[in-house]
Parts: structure tokens; sequence; C-alpha cells
């Protein structure tokens, strides 16, 4: 079967799926599905027969996760959801990530308020993974503005990395089974104490598979009498990060993407601080070939004023074609391409509902 | 004793698209036990894992709204209607 590229547009009313053959010139939309539902994560499943997972998290009757075998032509819920013990005392809020995990089928979901669970059956059944979801600093965590959720899971090999906000970076070097918190160096503008142990608010981290001792993060910037601590790289698996935002119009923002061939090349998304949008109402993604060193401002075909949206945390992501295409969704409900990793940009879709994530795949 | 349990539209799908179903109840507790044995895909939509009633949840039973006496020990008695309802919302 020839090639296509799918994108999973995680939206606040449901999630779309569109299709394009490689050239990319023109995507099919589909959806959405679970019509009305906000989906904050989804998962492009390439170890066997392709399979999509998107979470649906109602406010009113609580979450689904939905499931596609048809490259989202179709989709059903699975047969159960993550779930806190009874006696527990904390009740599922929300989804923030579904992830691939250990082997070809384990999944792993990163949930509000901030735990970890993993499914062996494709999300059928699932387990809390106890190491992080009943960590002695669990009951320190505070929400964030958008809720305390576990929103980021890095695997590689034993090692996982999670991203809570507000706990901050959690390191596995045995598989999962114990964390530590791993912030040395990671900011926190909202603490007396600006390197906390824990507690920061991570807003989302990256690295390369060719490169796992390097990792980058976009923390929670924008303080002007701590510069610097919102765009950060670590050069040892994540034990100690320092910062690469210099250069950069602002050190706030929630996505951070490495090029997937080349793991010097890392793309981020400046916002103002205080209206979290896009500095002077012109967007831009901002591209470093040299690991974060010097920075460039990438806006060939993006709105020279008077946008003013927001691109949130699992909302830019890139495929992995030769020349790869960069693409972000908007909190207008717009979704960009930019085609070779950014360089030239164009609107594929113009008026989704807000976009809350973006996952691509070339299956 | 058998209590009527109505079902809201937005939750019909979760059984089968029926409007009504009836369980052994003498509370409203015993009600929804009974909604978590009999129709755990419903359950789950009305009930936190922990047993609370969902935020944006209301029960009724008849005319009155069971946060407001007193919540899931409000007592049912023959011929009571327990009413699932969804509160108002938009955006």
């Amino acid at each position: 079967m020839t090639e296509r590229v799918i994108l999973c547009i995680g939206t606040k009313k449901g999630l779309f799926v569109a299709e394009a053959a490689k050239a990319r010139r023109k995507f099919n939309l589909r959806g959405p599905f679970g019509s009305g539902v906000g989906v904050n994560t989804a998962l492009i499943d390439t170890r066997r027969t392709p399979k999509i997972y998107a979470s649906s998290c109602n406010a009113f009757f609580g979450m689904k996760i939905l499931v596609s075998t048809d490259l989202g032509k179709k989709f059903r819920e699975t047969k159960a959801v993550p779930a806190f013990p009874k006696d527990d005392g904390r009740a599922l809020a929300n989804i923030w990530s579904l992830e691939a995990g250990v082997g070809k089928k384990e999944i792993l979901a990163g949930v509000e308020p901030a735990a970890l669970f993993r499914s062996n059956n494709g999300g059928d059944s699932w387990e809390l993974v106890p190491g992080i979801s009943n960590h002695a600093h669990a009951p320190h965590w505070q929400p964030g503005a958008g809720g305390l959720c576990l929103h980021t899971i890095v695997r590689d090999g034993d090692r996982v990395h999670l991203g809570i906000s507000t706990g901050g970076h959690y390191l596995s070097e045995d598989g999962g089974e114990t964390f530590k918190a791993s912030n040395t160096g990671v900011g926190a503008g909202f603490f007396p104490d600006p390197n906390p142990e824990f507690g920061q608010c991570v807003h989302k981290i990256a690295r390369h598979p060719d490169a796992p001792g390097r990792l980058y993060m976009q923390n929670h910037g924008g303080w002007e009498e701590r510069p610097g601590i919102g765009v950060l790289r670590s050069d040892d698996y994540g034990h100690s990060w320092y910062s690469i935002a210099e250069g950069l119009p602002s050190d706030f923002g929630f996505p951070i993407v490495v090029h997937p061939h080349d793991p010097d090349t890392v793309f981020v998304v400046p916002l103002e601080t205080s209206t979290r949008s896009c500095p002077d109402g012109t967007p831009a993604v901002w591209r470093s070939r040299n690991g974060g060193g010097k920075w460039k401002r990438l806006t060939k075909g993006l709105p020279r004023k008077e946008s003013f949206f927001t691109v949130l945390r699992d909302a830019m992501t890139i495929d992995d074609l030769k020349r790869p295409a960069l693409y972000f969704g908007t909190t207008t409900g717009q979704l960009w391409m930019g085609r070779d990793a950014g360089e030239e940009w164009s609107c594929v879709f113009d008026a989704l509902p807000p976009i809350y994530c973006v996952k691509v795949a070339v299956v | 004793m058998l209590i009527a349990v109505q079902i809201p539209t937005a939750l019909r799908a979760e059984i089968g698209g029926t409007k009504q179903v009836s369980v052994e109840a003498s509370t409203v507790r015993d009600a929804l036990e009974q909604l978590e044995l009999l129709h755990p895909k419903l359950y789950r939509s009305v009930c936190e894992e922990t047993g609370a009633v969902r935020r944006h949840i209301n029960l009724f039973v008849n005319l009155k709204l069971v946060r407001r006496g007193t919540g899931l020990n409000t007592a049912l008695h023959p011929g009571d209607t327990l009413t699932i309802m969804p509160a108002v919302s938009g955006g």
C-alpha cells in the first residue's frame, strides 16, 4: 500500500483525522470522532498494524479512550479507561498523554490528577504505575492552569522521563519501577526557592532517539527576575539541565519538538507571558540547528499581524519523511504545515475547533 | 422495592438506547450500586471511581434534588422515580 501521511488533530469538539499522500498537497479530513468532547491527546501506534488511540474527556460524564484499526475511518471505545482504586480517593479528571510503551503492545497513559497507567491489551484494562503515581512527592504537587497533569512520557529503554505540571521532571532508570525528581537546573518562577527539588511547571520534554542523553525541555518561563529558565537542555540523560533560551524573544511557550533526522535541530513557539499568545500578534516558529546555541525565526507564509493564538503543549509535531514537514494547531482552530521543517508555511485547515493536540505518522 | 431510573438522552447510548431502567433499591445509594452492577458503562458516566456523583450530574427523586437533601442516603419509596440529569452548559 502506498505510504500515507496521517494527522490526528485533537480539538475541543472531538478528534479529526486528516490523510494525504506523501506529497502532502491535499489533506482529506474525517471526523469529528467523539463529537463535542475534548481530545487532549492521541497516539498513532505504528508498532504493528497501525492503530489510533485518542482520549475523549467529557467534563460531564467522564473519560473514554477511542481506538481505530482502520486509520481513523471509524472508532470504537476501549473496554476500560484508567481508574484509580476505589479507596484511593483520587478520581480521573483527564487523560493528557497516550504513548507507546515497552515491546509491541504496552500503552502508557499520563493523566490528571498526575499519575501514570499502563495497559498491555490495547487499552481494554489498565493498571496504576505506583512508582510515580504514589510517589512520596505526589501529595505536594500543585495544579497549574491546566490542572495537575502528567502530560509527557518519553521512553528510552529502561529510562522513562515524565513531565508533570506542576511537579517537574521525574526520571526512572529501572523501566518505570521507581522514579526520582531530576530537576537540577530546572528553575521555577513561582517559588521563593528558584531551584526547588520538585514542583516545577514543566510544559514539554523532547528528544531524538539517536541521542538519548540529550533532552530538550520547554519549562514555564517568562519570569523577568529569573530569565532563561523556560527553554532548557540536558546532555546527561536528564540528570541536569541548562538554559538555551538566549536569542529567543520569550522563553515562555508550550511545545518543543526535535527534528526527526537531526538531534541538533529543535523547534519552539515563543509566546508572550501574560497572554500566552504570539508576540505582537505575529506568529513564528523558532528553530535552532545547533542544539539551542542560535535561533532562527521561521515565518514565511504565516500571518504577519493580528494573530493572537496559542499553540498548546501537544499541538506541534513533525513527520519523518525525508524532507519533513512541521505542523502546529492553534487555539483559534487553524492547522498549519511548515514544509522543509518549517521553512514555508501554509494553512491546511482554517476553521476547526480550538486545537489541543496534533500527532502525525507516515504509514 | 422496584424503582424507575430515568436516563437522559446523552447517556442512553451507554445502555443500548433505553430511556428507563428499573432497579431494586431503598436508597439512592442502593440504586447507584445496582446500576454499577447491572449497567457499569452507565454508572461510570454518572459516578467517579470514588463513588461520588460526577460534579455536573444531578440526581432527582421525583422533583427533589438529591444533592440538596440527604444526598445518597435519600430514601426511596414505592412509585418514586430517580432521574439522572446533566447540568446545563455551553461553549
